[in-house]
């Protein structure tokens, strides 16, 4: 054996015997994957970024990556869509493009784009459900140009008016296309399907919401949600971390604190399982979708779902949805399916696929047997291994650039998950065995609890729909935009005959408060619960709730400088805005509180509809940009059913008078056709005593 | 597996078309080696050792521009079928499989005769044939071993498995982990070095849903397959790459076998990998997979040349959906010299808030909601279209935007570019290509398209250069050849009321 004498030589003979290594085997023929050796993995060797928190709260990621001039960051701020109130959707997607384009206070939006795009820089803003965001992306030279720009659209935006109209315009013309696409349809009508129609996670733009969104709108979810205790900033690239770290504090550490973006809600309302339908004519495909609800990431059972969603849904063609849909039977293009977790509020358990007109209800019924398959297809150890060894061999794409791991990391930090998050992960995934992943199948999908959708041109189907049980339409028309229904003569004088009905205006004037109490059924996702309600009325514009219910006793208490409630076990809180605002409308549509204040409403008549019997006219009261809408007898002046907010229905089935008022004393709710409820009132107290404490909010 | 480009891929790809200048060629030059096999195909592999990972595209140079009327849509079934494994891959026994899908060929060509005879078909007959058909199809399924590559692949850690065709081109690619790139060559070498067409009539139904799904049941594959009808009237350009569904219900696994053999040939072929690979270690490696496929001529070049326009056409689908926009010009392929300038227009009329198109479409006049103009379609190789589109705002029909993105053309035509904003579209075409450099997997698709398009991957550099020497005096020039009213196709949605009842 040759002597080894240096270095060099040492080196040039390692490569000669890997050569060597690889060549060796080159005659002989490969026949199977078995026989080819894997060498184990390189270790991943990426840095962790570096975090810093000021003192204001806000949290710093940085990452250095001296692959290419570039750097590459931006600002997380919490609080999105869902903590606005319905009436306002599509006010983060105007946010998020008038945010950038309306410029700041020195510089016009279209001067940053003539000055950015010369430098092929880009400062862009964005809003969503959850978060809004404020990113840069600058060739290193520029960064310290480029950044002040950044700062500036991030604290001080101008929102010029001409640009909101702009993304007003933009988002208005995505409205009118969103029937365009079916499989467009189908992804959007499902989700409000599965978080149900009052949900934030299910809130729409419409023409109407559209036009309700004003500048101070958009001031006011900048001065609500843009503070640094709210943002994680996370910034990747070509820098030195000590001069980046000293901008970043010269910059970030003097802004003061702010108020907290709220919790994530988690208002949701499962769906009414059964068949849904959408018609469109111009397919030769039906979509078809399932939901019901699904988890939240930070579930302990997520690691064991996760591989039930690669043995259901996963691989590229080797989970059991593609496996037996498209694979074996031919059926579809495309199929998907998982039980899906958000970071901070519950996933949907969906499935989505196309096939052609002519095998829908075949495919419904396949969809339906994968679904119970799940708990009744015992997972193989074959399923589970190809399941594991993906997401673990995979694993190493999560982080394969310092990019993505400063991505990763800034998602840990915002959604408030352990750093060390993603290093378990394998760990955890590993861990998970047959009888896991049989156990979280039965717990968590449901297939009697399943919402079918289907969007397409029934003629062509090979069976109707309705071979399947009942069919709930659902009306994907477009609302147009009414301009503000105004006062008509009839609607003006059909409120004269409600009021008159009710009491007429001496009577009703002299009302100041009521005390009713209502024995109520509410249906929920774990079926009916009752309650009792006793609600205190002040007009105008206070009111007092208290709930006995299975859990305990809830109150809650809005007046014009408070709004709160207290909770059973967990003290007093302030009512999420959502709910505040929902409350609020409530409120602005109660009957009395219309018929106290005419003049601050307007009424038309719109039309006629049949209620029961009786040749109902349709009333459009409408305040401060919402409306409710009252089928009233013409004949009598009553009231027979209110549709409010989110579509609520409101059927009243009888009247009592106290003391000359005549109110509804029982009631039937629904939601998109839905049971959602009822009640009968037991106690109406006009004008009784109220002590003024009661509207004070005790102390936390 | 996409058979088409979609619009909005296409305007992305549009978006991203620039690399580094050539001073940053030589740099990249150091990290890139290239072999072409004796068998003629051609293997380049980037260097890039940021994790222990590789991406790959494989090109081949062929795409349903090589079909002819009968087998249109057979290069994208190809390309499905080489998801379906190998007499190794993807069967329990190889050597009764053959025999059965034999079977199947001869039984589906007895019937595909019978049931496609214009006079005196015998329906009885039919059915008995197609019975048979059936049968034999039963028989070799109980060989299969359903997704065994695909299922190897994502096992093996695989991400991103897919495939596309285009007009031009068949590509591949995926990504996986660097240890695995052994298997990697086995897996990918397996699909073209002995493809075997099992399940091919079901995959045949999966396509035809790709069909509905794209072409037939959305607006803008509606419009585009029109379009592309009415502007190309020789060339296969005019043709969809998904076909058309009488082939797609004719066509057979033996058809799809001739297509190969003639098409798939080593020297036709380009693959590049980006990632951690050794090329000394891996091109041995290249050599003993690949160097198995047969050295075989390469076809024939495409005979037909799209003739002159010479006459504005039109075309207008009456839907209930909204409207859509577009209009073509013919312009020659990207190898011509004027490529570059080409880019620039592609460049001042769509990249930005700041290009033509958004400023005065729809920031200004706020007809369109997006608004834009790209080249290369349906593809790059053959002479194509420069391609102006829009999607109104409400209240606003197609043709609403016609004049308005003339006047944008006329001012390409009679006006100087200003330096500023010429200077702007150079720096962003520079830092385009900058930006693509962190993507193994985007890297790998362009080094992979530029060689199979101009015999070299430095072009992807050098065209950069070119348009850094583009004039205002180039664009006009141009611009007056190619923006002429004769030289135009227009195609939009004329949107119908919707009927009562709701939405159509």
């Amino acid at each position: 054996m040759k002597m080894i004498t240096n270095q060099a030589e040492a080196r040039g003979l390692l490569v000669a015997a890997m050569i060597f290594a690889c060549t060796l085997p080159l005659t002989a023929q490969v026949t199977s994957v078995n026989e080819i050796r894997t060498p184990p993995l390189r270790k991943l060797n990426m840095p962790q970024p570096k975090r810093v928190q000021l003192d204001n709260g806000m949290v710093i990621l940085m990452m250095e990556d001296h692959e290419l001039p570039l750097i590459r960051g931006g600002a997380s701020i919490h609080g999105g869509g869902r903590d606005l109130p319905a009436g306002k959707a599509g006010l983060t997607e105007i946010l998020g493009s008038a945010w950038r384009t309306g410029g700041t206070e020195s510089k016009t939006g279209d001067q940053l784009d003539d000055f950015l795009e010369a430098r092929a820089a880009r400062v862009e803003t964005g809003a969503d459900d959850d978060s809004s965001s404020v990113r840069l992306d600058v060739l290193k030279d520029d960064f310290d140009t480029v950044f002040p720009i950044f700062l500036d659209i991030l604290r001080n935006p101008a929102f010029r008016q001409d640009k909101i109209d702009l993304a007003k315009t933009q988002l208005n013309a995505g409205i009118a296309r969103r029937n365009d696409d079916p499989e467009e349809i189908l992804g959007r009508e499902l989700n409000r399907l599965g978080y149900g129609p009052t949900s934030p996670y299910a809130a729409q733009p419409e023409y109407a919401t559209v036009a309700s969104v004003t500048r101070d709108d958009l001031v006011a979810f900048h001065k609500r949600f843009v503070h640094p205790n709210n943002i994680v900033f996370a910034i990747g690239g070509d820098f030195d971390s000590a001069a980046m770290e000293r901008k970043l504090r010269d910059a970030f550490a003097p802004w003061p604190r702010g108020p907290q973006a709220p919790a994530a809600p988690t208002a949701m309302t499962a769906p009414k399982p059964g068949v849904y339908f959408i018609a469109k004519g111009d397919v030769t495909q039906a979509n078809i979708g399932f939901v019901h609800p699904g988890i939240q990431r930070n579930n302990p059972d997520y690691y064991a779902v996760r591989v039930m969603n690669e043995i259901f849904g996963g691989g590229s063609f080797s989970g059991r949805l593609m496996n037996d849909l498209r694979t074996r039977r031919g059926l579809t293009y495309g199929v998907e399916g998982s039980l899906g977790a958000n970071w901070d509020y519950p996933g949907l358990f969906e499935i989505t696929m196309a096939t052609k007109s002519g095998t829908t209800l075949e495919s419904i019924s396949a969809l339906r047997s994968e679904v119970s398959g799940l708990r009744t297809q015992p997972f193989t150890a074959g399923e589970l291994q190809q399941a594991k060894q993906s997401i673990l061999n995979r694993f190493v794409f999560l982080m394969d650039s310092r990019q993505k791991v400063l991505n990763q990391a800034a998602i840990l930090e915002f959604y408030g998950f352990p750093a060390d998050y993603f290093r378990n992960y394998p760990a955890n995934i590993e861990k998970v065995t047959a009888a896991d992943v049989a156990r979280v199948a039965n717990k968590y999908v449901n297939p009697d609890q399943v919402a079918v959708l289907v969007v397409g041109n029934e003629k062509d189907f090979e069976k109707p729909l309705s071979s399947l049980g009942t069919v709930t339409p659902i009306d994907i028309t477009i609302p147009e935009l009414t301009a503000p229904a105004g006062n008509n003569a009839e609607g003006t004088a059909l409120i004269q005959k409600v009021r008159e009905f009710m009491g007429g205006k001496a009577k009703l004037d002299a009302v100041h408060s009521v005390r009713e109490v209502t024995s109520a059924t509410r249906q929920t996702p774990q079926g009916p619960m009752d309650m009792d309600v006793e609600s205190l009325t002040l007009f105008p514009d206070r009111r007092r709730a208290v709930m006995k219910m299975p859990m305990g006793e809830v109150t809650m208490v809005m007046t014009p400088e408070a709004s709160f409630m207290v909770l059973p076990g967990m003290g007093v809180r302030d009512v999420p805005p959502s709910q505040r605002d929902a409350a609020r409308a409530d409120e602005r549509h109660d009957l009395l509180t219309i018929l106290k204040s005419p003049d601050k409403y307007t009424f038309a008549v719109t039309g006629t509809e049949k209620i029961g019997n009786v040749d109902a006219k349709v009333l459009e009261v409408s305040t401060e940009g919402d409306t409710v809408t009252l089928y009233v007898d013409p004949s009598s002046g009553k009231v027979l059913r209110k549709v409010g907010r989110g579509g609520q229905v409101t059927d009243f089935t009888s009247w009592a008078t106290f003391g000359g008022i005549t109110v509804p004393t029982a009631f039937t709710m629904s939601v998109n056709g839905q049971p959602a409820g009822s009640g009968k009132v037991t106690t109406v107290e006009i004008n009784p005593a109220i002590d003024p404490k009661v509207w004070q909010k005790p102390p936390s | 597996m996409k058979a088409t480009r979609l619009w909005s891929a296409a305007i992305l790809f549009a978006l991203t078309a620039g690399p580094l200048g050539a001073q940053d060629l030589a740099a990249y030059e150091k990290k890139t080696t290239v072999r072409k096999l004796d068998n003629g195909l051609t293997v380049i592999i980037q260097e890039r050792h940021e994790a222990p990972v590789f991406s790959y595209t494989t090109v081949v140079n062929t795409g349903s521009a090589q079909e002819v009327p009968g087998i249109t849509g057979l290069a994208h079934m190809f390309e499905h079928m080489a998801f379906k494994g190998s007499r190794h891959i993807g069967t329990t026994n190889y050597a009764e499989e053959k025999i059965a899908l034999q079977k199947v060929e001869e039984t589906y060509s007895a019937y595909d005769t019978e049931r496609r005879r214009p006079v005196g078909r015998d329906d009885a007959k039919v059915q008995q044939l197609e019975k048979a058909w059936h049968d034999a199809i039963a028989a070799a399924d109980k060989y299969v071993v359903p997704n065994e590559f695909s299922k190897i692949v994502d096992a093996a850690g695989g991400t991103g498995l897919n495939a596309g065709t285009r007009s031009d081109t068949t590509e591949y690619m995926f990504n996986l982990p660097s240890n695995k790139f052994e298997l990697w060559a086995f897996l990918e070498s397996e699909r073209f070095y002995d493809p075997v067409f099992r399940e091919f009539y079901k995959e045949r139904d999966v396509v035809q849903e790709e069909r509905r799904m794209r072409t037939e049941s959305n607006p803008i594959g509606r419009l585009i397959l029109q379009f592309l009808g009415t502007s190309f009237i020789a060339h296969p350009y005019g043709r969809p790459t998904i076909g058309w569904s009488s082939d797609l219900q004719s066509f057979s696994a033996t058809d799809a076998m001739n297509f190969f053999k003639k098409y798939y040939v080593p020297a036709n072929t380009v693959i590049a990998i980006v990632g951690d690979v050794n090329p000394t270690e891996a091109m041995p490696v290249i050599e003993k997979y690949f160097g198995r496929l047969p050295k075989t001529p390469l076809p024939e070049p495409l005979r037909t040349v799209e003739p002159p326009q010479n006459a504005e056409r039109q075309v207008i689908l009456h839907e209930t959906s909204q409207p859509v926009y577009i209009e073509g010009y013919h312009r020659p392929a990207a190898t011509d010299p004027d490529n570059p300038v080409y880019d620039t227009i592609e460049m001042l009329m769509s990249n930005g808030r700041t290009s033509r198109l958004y400023r005065s479409l729809v920031r200004d006049q706020k007809i369109a909601a997006e608004a834009g103009g790209f080249n290369g379609f349906p593809g790059d190789k053959y002479p194509n279209l420069f391609v102006v589109y829009g999607f109104t705002t409400p209240g606003h029909a197609a043709t609403d935007l016609m004049a308005p993105i003339q006047t944008q053309i006329d001012r390409l035509k009679t006006q100087d570019v200003s330096p500023e904003e010429l200077q702007s579209v150079k720096t962003r075409v520079k830092a385009g290509l900058l930006r693509g450099l962190d993507s193994n997997a985007g890297m790998a698709r362009q080094l992979a398209e530029t060689q199979t398009l101009y015999g070299d991957w430095r072009e992807l550099f050098r065209e950069v250069d070119r348009i850094n020497a583009v004039t205002p005096t180039d664009i006009r020039r141009v611009a007056n050849k190619v923006f002429d009213v004769n030289n135009r196709t227009v195609g939009y949605v004329d949107t119908a009321k919707t009927p009562a009842g709701g939405a159509k």
